[in-house]
């Protein structure tokens, strides 16, 4: 996939050339200064986008981040140091790494609300530092020295466009990157980030890393446009505007950070024009906001949707359609190979949830290579158990180990990384990724070929297609193609036929059972369908309220009297009659 | 040792709005499931109706009941934005839609109240009320202090004993739930907003002669409101009312030694850093998924 990145990056350093040569040929003096602006806070929308837009967590500082930025190219000019502005600029996005870690570590633990009053406080504390110890050369009127190349404003904005090409050529390629598919993932369900072997911690800071690198950057840009700054330049209400026009037009996306620069700095020059006082743009954009997240739509992606339906409508054929291709199966390669013997060995599993017993003394074996049935009626225990084999527990009696390697004390991330993998009963795929990126977030290091190759062999859609147009079974048959990918030791696959058709849960059931043998991986499988069960299993374990009450050979347990009682609802008597 | 003393009696006036903001802030989260950064704006709106009326010669006995019945109508407005359009929205786009509400609020406030433009604030409650080790302590902190822990007090019986508190409980937990076994959940919830306006207008309005008087500062006092709700943890009003109180007296304590008093308004932040850090030590994931 490291083409495709190529050439969306290509794309977009390529569009953002020609633009920036349009504007530097046609526009005249006046425009190019106000472009640059734009192109300044679009960097620091860009930022945002990253922080918010894709990994979910509300920033409210942001600006306050492009202030530590500023200070410190501002102190390194008046300190004449060496190097000149880009290497400050450079040092002074460094510098907003540290703080944009310390803000982001709260966010470890828990996201969203509790982040956005804590960055709304940093904002706020900010301000009054800033206020006091005022920018270096403020109060003395000392300009930031520009570099000579880039020292007429046409030059200024050569740099601008030069800086805002190579940040969005590398978001392209972040972006696509496993990092890039881990902070949409964390976005979307952080367990289930987790049961990849992503580490939440980890895709946070460093989204919260590279974002207040950015916007570092941003602050030092403006200082060297504006020559000098003050405190306003980085308040609390220019993060704020920041945050509602970055949720009204989509920051994450290159076209929404453009057009939400623009709006920022065009729209007070505007309404300067007509007459109008300037802050009325902080309601529109908050106006705007709202009516994004009410429609759950940005502005980017309802121009996108229009921008693809005129072109549709626009191009003389619809899309040729596929030719029935003729199928020639691609070769899976070699099964991973594992420690024989016991896999999965879980032994006097208890877990209360309060006063209620949840699983009482639970023991169950999984041999290498092997598929093992875990069955029971509804509230049985079967998904504690995979909760808690899985490490989403906060705390259970009794033991659990891998390869004869206790698991106890790793947390979730930690157990999926060693190679106990599952699926979950509903979906949680993050619907921006495609499917081959999501396959790459489960399976880390996967060629291509053998990425086509497990699709194929599930019956799955391409790896171009987009998750949110895979309807709600394909989605199940990826989330388990996704684990199996990766050819962990031990798969724990809760409930994959749940969706699915009787043809499509039998054939899913003939899969499941060659797992073993072509992938390598030994199977737990919870499962209601009977039918897949006798054809995939070698061996079932029966549950009923939290205790064992049957193991053995498929036929044996179904057939027993305790199990159609427990299960079947199969009463006692009438056998006995 | 007096000196400090001094400083911390000067921070229990605003301890006290701190504690009600706070208290209101769980209020609204706790009965309408929305973590409200317009709060303090709200009470802001109400706080300036009342001041332009007062400067226009209306007598206070009218200004006061008129500015927090605008106060109750501002939070109306918000709760209408929030019930009509996020009432089944996670809980951080609820968030996110207060944060992009303040920008718009504070943008209208600024234009109508004249910016930096300084205005008359009358002392409501004017005059000291008794010396505690030889330091004055103002009838607006006994007031501010008092209404705190009444409406602690009120809202927490409120909630626990009467048919309505229950409704009001069930609603925040599964508002299509509560709805589906017919609660009148749009107009409870309204309710909710129009009480906590009243509440934070009323409270600003007395505090407001100690802060820096524009209509951006005093909205920015969700702030440390958020902080003393944290503090709360979002759930436990007479944490939150500890809380606020506490924030006050320690900006109070900061104010008073000449190295800090510049960087106080940088102690909500800090509260909450080391809240957050102590609170979430245990958690691990993010609750329901």
């Amino acid at each position: 996939m490291k083409h495709a990145s190529l050439k969306a990056a290509l794309r977009t350093a390529l569009t953002l050339g020609i633009l920036a040569v349009l504007i530097y040929a046609f526009l005249p003096k006046y425009w190019i200064f106000l472009v640059t602006a734009i192109f300044i806070t679009g960097i620091a929308l860009q930022s945002l986008g990253l922080v918010t837009g894709r990994t979910g967590m509300i920033s409210l500082c942001q600006m306050s981040f492009a202030g530590v930025g500023a200070w410190v190219t501002g102190y390194l000019n008046v300190a004449e140091a060496p190097g000149g502005l880009i290497l400050w600029i450079v040092l002074g996005g460094l510098a907003a790494v540290p703080v944009g870690v310390v803000i982001g570590l709260p966010a470890l633990r828990l996201r969203g609300i509790n982040l956005a009053i804590v960055t709304l406080g940093f904002a706020a504390a900010f301000d009054t530092v800033l206020a006091t110890i005022t920018f270096p050369g403020q109060t003395a009127f000392i300009q930031v020295v520009r570099p000579s190349w880039f020292e007429s404003d046409g030059g200024y904005f050569a740099l601008v466009m030069i800086v805002y090409v190579a940040i969005a050529v590398a978001l392209e390629f972040v972006n696509r990157s496993r990092l890039g598919a881990s902070w949409l993932a964390v976005r979307h369900s952080e367990r289930a980030a987790a049961a990849h072997g992503v580490s939440v911690p980890m895709a946070k800071l460093s989204a919260f890393a590279i974002s207040a690198f950015i916007s570092g950057v941003s602050g030092g840009l403006l200082a060297g446009y504006l020559g000098t700054l003050v405190a306003e330049n980085f308040n609390m209400m220019q993060s704020l505007a920041l945050f509602a026009v970055a949720s009204m037009v989509g920051a994450h996306f290159t076209l929404g950070a453009v057009a939400g620069g623009a709006m920022i700095t065009l729209f007070p020059e505007l309404l300067r024009r007509l007459g109008l006082p300037q802050d009325i743009g902080n309601v529109f954009f908050a106006v705007g906001a709202v009516q994004a997240m009410s429609t759950g739509e940005t502005i980017s992606e309802t121009w996108v949707r229009l921008g693809s339906k005129l072109a549709s409508r626009f191009r003389r054929k619809p899309a040729a359609v596929a030719e029935p291709e003729v199928k020639t199966a691609r070769p899976l390669g070699t099964p991973a190979v594992h420690q024989p013997g016991v896999a999965l060995e879980v032994s006097g599993l208890t877990v209360r949830y309060g006063n209620v017993l949840a699983l009482d003394k639970v023991s169950l074996k999984v041999p290498s290579r092997t598929v093992v049935g875990l069955i029971g009626p509804n509230g049985a225990g079967k998904s504690t158990t995979v909760d808690a084999i899985a490490g989403f527990l906060p705390r259970y009696e009794g033991s659990v180990s891998l390869n004869g390697g206790p698991l106890e004390g790793l947390l979730a991330t930690e157990r999926a990384r060693l190679g106990v993998r599952r699926t979950w009963q509903t979906t949680r795929i993050a619907p921006e990724l495609t499917v081959g990126d999501y396959i790459r977030l489960a399976a880390p290091g996967i060629r291509p070929a053998e990425i086509e190759a497990v699709l194929e062999w599930f019956d799955c859609p391409v790896p171009e297609a987009a998750i949110a147009s895979v309807d709600a079974g394909s989605r199940r048959l990826i989330d388990v193609a996704g684990v199996v990918a990766a050819r962990p030791p031990v798969l724990l696959l809760d409930e994959p036929a749940a969706g699915q058709s009787y043809a499509e849960a039998l054939k899913l059931g003939d899969r499941i059972a060659s797992i073993p043998e072509v992938f390598g991986s030994a199977v737990l499988l919870i499962e209601h369908d009977m039918d897949l069960v006798r054809k995939a299993c070698s061996d079932i374990t029966v549950f009923d309220f939290g205790r064992v009450i049957a193991n053995g050979a498929p036929q044996t347990v179904l057939s027993s009297p305790i199990v159609q009682k427990a299960y079947m609802g199969v009463e006692l008597e009438e056998q006995v009659a | 040792m007096n000196s400090l003393l001094t400083s911390a009696v000067a921070g229990l006036s605003a301890g006290g709005a701190y504690a009600i903001l706070g208290v209101c802030a769980i209020f609204t989260y706790r009965l309408v499931a929305v973590v409200n950064f317009t709060g303090a704006a709200i009470g802001a709106t109400g706080t300036f109706v009342m001041v332009a009326l007062y400067e226009s010669g209306v007598p206070l006995a009218l200004a006061v009941p008129v500015g927090i019945v605008a106060g109750a109508l501002a939070a109306l407005a918000v709760g209408l934005v929030m019930a009509t359009w996020f009432s089944g929205a996670a809980a951080s786009t609820k968030a996110a839609v207060t944060a992009a509400l303040l920008v718009g609020i504070i943008a209208v406030g600024l234009r109508l109240t004249g910016g930096q433009h300084p205005h008359n604030f009358p002392d409501l409650i004017p005059g000291s009320a008794f010396r505690l080790a030889g330091v004055e302590v103002t009838w607006a902190a006994v007031v501010t202090i008092a209404i705190s822990v009444l409406f602690t007090f009120i809202t927490e019986q409120f909630l626990a004993r009467t048919q309505t508190g229950l409704e009001l409980r069930a609603l925040s937990q599964r508002p299509m739930a509560a709805e589906l076994i017919g609660i009148r959940v749009k107009l409870l919830a309204l309710s909710v907003w129009a009480v906590m306006g009243a509440v934070t207008a009323f409270a600003l309005m007395v505090i407001a002669p100690q802060r820096a008087p524009d209509f951006m500062s005093l909205s920015l006092l969700v702030v440390p409101a958020l902080a003393a709700a944290l503090i709360g943890a979002f759930a436990s009003f007479r944490a939150a009312l500890a809380g606020g109180m506490a924030i006050g007296i320690i900006e109070g304590l900061a104010s008073g030694l000449d190295t800090f008093s510049q960087y106080r308004g940088a102690i909500p932040f800090l509260v909450i850093l080391a809240v957050l850090m102590w609170s979430q030590r245990g958690a691990r994931f993010d609750e329901a998924r």
